[in-house]
């Protein structure tokens, strides 16, 4: 049950969730916008990346491009830049409750077309034994180990290129601009142009770690890009501290590491379908756990930004 | 630089709200701008500052038209307004709130994160320590220089209207547009808020406009009074004319009479 190997999985998936809720807390913790339309976008990298990369014509498929990863991978990122830009222009236009809904429809409209642009994506069949990385360097077995290494590698440049957006004087101006959007018009901000901007961002890096989560699954169809796994990454987020720098990835590994323990609870066969279903209804505790004891995640934005300075001072009575 | 207001007039339904008001705000003076409540001032400032365009009329800065231009647009020309309740960044301390109003929008691009485009290094770094240093130069002179690492949302609201004026300074205005900056300010501080303004407006030469119930305190300052009543602009001169004038008496303080000893 606890052999190692699935502990390297878990960690992997933890450490793939945690890169894209760094990637979300940008768009949505610092840029205000509140984007259920990760899993849109994660669908849009992915399928752009298998598709560039089908090199076998007996697959049935319109096109054969046949690229290799390493250029199927950057313009797989690029391409799916461009459909952010494409629901941003419209989407920015609308409040936040709006937004959400807009990104959310958006994302489904992206899966239904890639059910339906069957000679493109082969529909609900989809692709599966995907080449990997370096995966004529090892044994098939040991794999998991050199996946873990590439996707802590990235996990590592995401949060560098996050910290670095929240600490920049560009981080700064977006959470000004979410606290107060007229303020920061007033100031000579060009709010939406730079909104804009970082939901394209956010595209970017989404697309660049979505070819990491098809080497972790090694299949792809549509259903992979239902909504839950954009809710899995808000949850994440939450509970690690929505505004925060680091927040994303700790509240990944946190959530991920308790559902997997919860699926490896022994319990008699006969209540394995109570546990499974059971397993939403301990996720939903965690997190009202987590709201409750520590509204602001288990990383506050206040913690992330806050100075010490700042907090000795809040102390002195007013 | 001076702006001029040519027959602005804004509808909202039925209501004329402003009413084809022409006027001219010179840089180098307070300009004071009085009325009773919904006289039209706030919708006059949000028509001049872009974020409520005008249905009719021309309004020119500096010979520039600039209705039609988007807030931020109006802003960067040097009009710099405030809001009738100041909320301020709520999650930013006073220094990020001043280092943000002070950074050029370059710098404020996915690329300028990463030092990349105009704002690139050395004079990117320079840019940022000038902040800096007129941070704390603007911090000391409002006496804000403690409560720099200090969240917005956790200030008295004195300190947060002073704040309102560093961000203002910080973002290098030609004029203040000034919406009831003496609104619950305790009565014995505004002695020191009006010298302030003036200082502050004297020593950078700036223009300023401003909004206000509080009559003892714009006395004090203004150089020239506009006074609304419905929309419609009924007296201008200086502040002596004005408090003599027998129709200001009636709409302005024959309403505050009416409402007793308000605030
Ligand atoms: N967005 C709006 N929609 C409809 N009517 C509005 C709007 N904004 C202002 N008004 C109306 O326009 C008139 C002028 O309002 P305004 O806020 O400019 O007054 P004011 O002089 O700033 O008053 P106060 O001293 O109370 O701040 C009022 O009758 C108000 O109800
Ligand atoms: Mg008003």
């Amino acid at each position: 049950m606890t052999n190692p190997v699935f502990w390297v999985g878990v960690l992997t998936l933890a450490l793939i969730y945690g890169s894209l809720a760094m990637v979300l807390n940008v768009e949505s913790g610092w840029g205000g916008m509140w984007d259920l339309g990760v899993a849109g976008l994660l669908a849009s990298g992915a399928y752009c990346y298998i598709i560039l990369g089908i090199d076998d014509p007996d697959l049935g498929t319109r096109f054969v491009p046949g690229l290799p990863m390493w250029l199927a991978w950057p313009l797989a990122a690029a391409f799916t830049g461009l459909v952010a830009l494409a629901i941003a222009l419209p989407s920015l236009r609308l409040r936040r409750e709006y937004f959400l809904i807009t990104t959310l429809a958006f994302a489904e409209i992206i899966r239904q077309i890639a059910v339906i642009q069957a000679d493109l994506t082969r529909g609900t069949t989809g692709f599966s034994s995907l080449d990997r990385p370096f995966d004529t360097l090892v044994e098939p077995r040991d794999y998991n180990y050199v996946l873990l290494g590439i996707v802590a590698f990235a996990a590592l440049v995401v949060y560098l290129i996050t910290r670095r957006i929240g600490t920049s004087a560009y981080g700064r101006t977006l959470r000004a601009a979410r606290d107060n959007e007229a303020l920061a018009l007033a100031l000579g901000k060009r709010v939406n142009r730079m909104r804009i901007k970082t939901f394209v961002v956010a595209g970017v890096l989404i697309g660049a770690i979505a070819p990491l989560y098809l080497f972790y699954i090694r299949a792809i169809t549509p259903q992979l890009f239902a909504p839950g796994i954009t809710f899995t990454i808000w949850t994440a987020l939450v509970i690690g501290g929505i505004g925060s720098i680091r927040g994303g990835l700790v509240g990944a590994v946190v959530l991920i590491v308790f559902t997997e323990a919860v699926g490896l609870i022994e319990v008699d066969p006969q209540y394995i379908n109570i546990l499974v279903s059971i397993e939403p209804f301990l996720v939903g505790l965690l997190l009202v756990l987590v709201l409750r004891f520590r509204p602001d995640g288990l990383i506050s934005e206040r913690n992330a930004f806050g100075t010490r300075a700042g907090r000795r001072a809040r102390r002195v009575p007013a | 630089m001076e702006l001029v207001l040519d027959g602005v007039r804004k509808v909202f339904g039925g209501v004329v709200a402003v009413a084809d008001v022409s006027a001219v705000i010179p840089q180098d003076q307070v300009t004071a701008l009085i009325g009773p409540n919904g006289a039209g001032k706030t919708t006059l400032f949000n028509a001049v500052t872009g974020f409520d365009p005008p249905d009719q009329g021309t309004i020119t800065f500096g010979g520039r038209r600039i209705n039609g231009l988007p807030p931020w647009r109006v802003a960067e020309l040097g009009l710099i307004r405030t809001f009738q309740t100041p909320v301020g960044f709520t999650t930013l301390t006073v220094r990020e709130s001043m280092l943000a109003a002070a950074t050029p929008w370059f710098m404020e691009t996915p690329r300028g994160a990463f030092g990349l485009g105009p704002g690139f290094g050395r004079k990117g770094r320079k840019l940022e320590r000038d902040a800096e240093i007129r941070t704390g130069e603007i911090a000391a002179e409002l006496g804000l220089e403690d409560l720099l690492d200090v969240r917005t949302d956790e200030l008295s609201a004195g300190d947060r209207k002073l704040l309102e004026f560093a961000r203002q300074l910080m973002a290098q205005p030609k004029m203040l547009l000034l919406d009831e900056p003496a609104a619950a300010v305790a009565p014995a501080n505004i002695g020191r808020l009006s010298q302030l303004v003036r200082r502050l407006c004297d020593e950078r030469g700036l223009g300023s406009l401003i909004i206000d119930h509080n009559l003892s305190f714009l006395m004090q300052i203004a150089d020239e009074v506009h006074v609304l009543d419905q929309g419609v602009l009924i007296a201008s001169g200086p502040p002596e004319a004005i408090a003599a004038d027998p129709e200001v008496m009636r709409v302005y303080l024959g309403e505050q009479a009416a409402e007793g000893a308000g605030p």
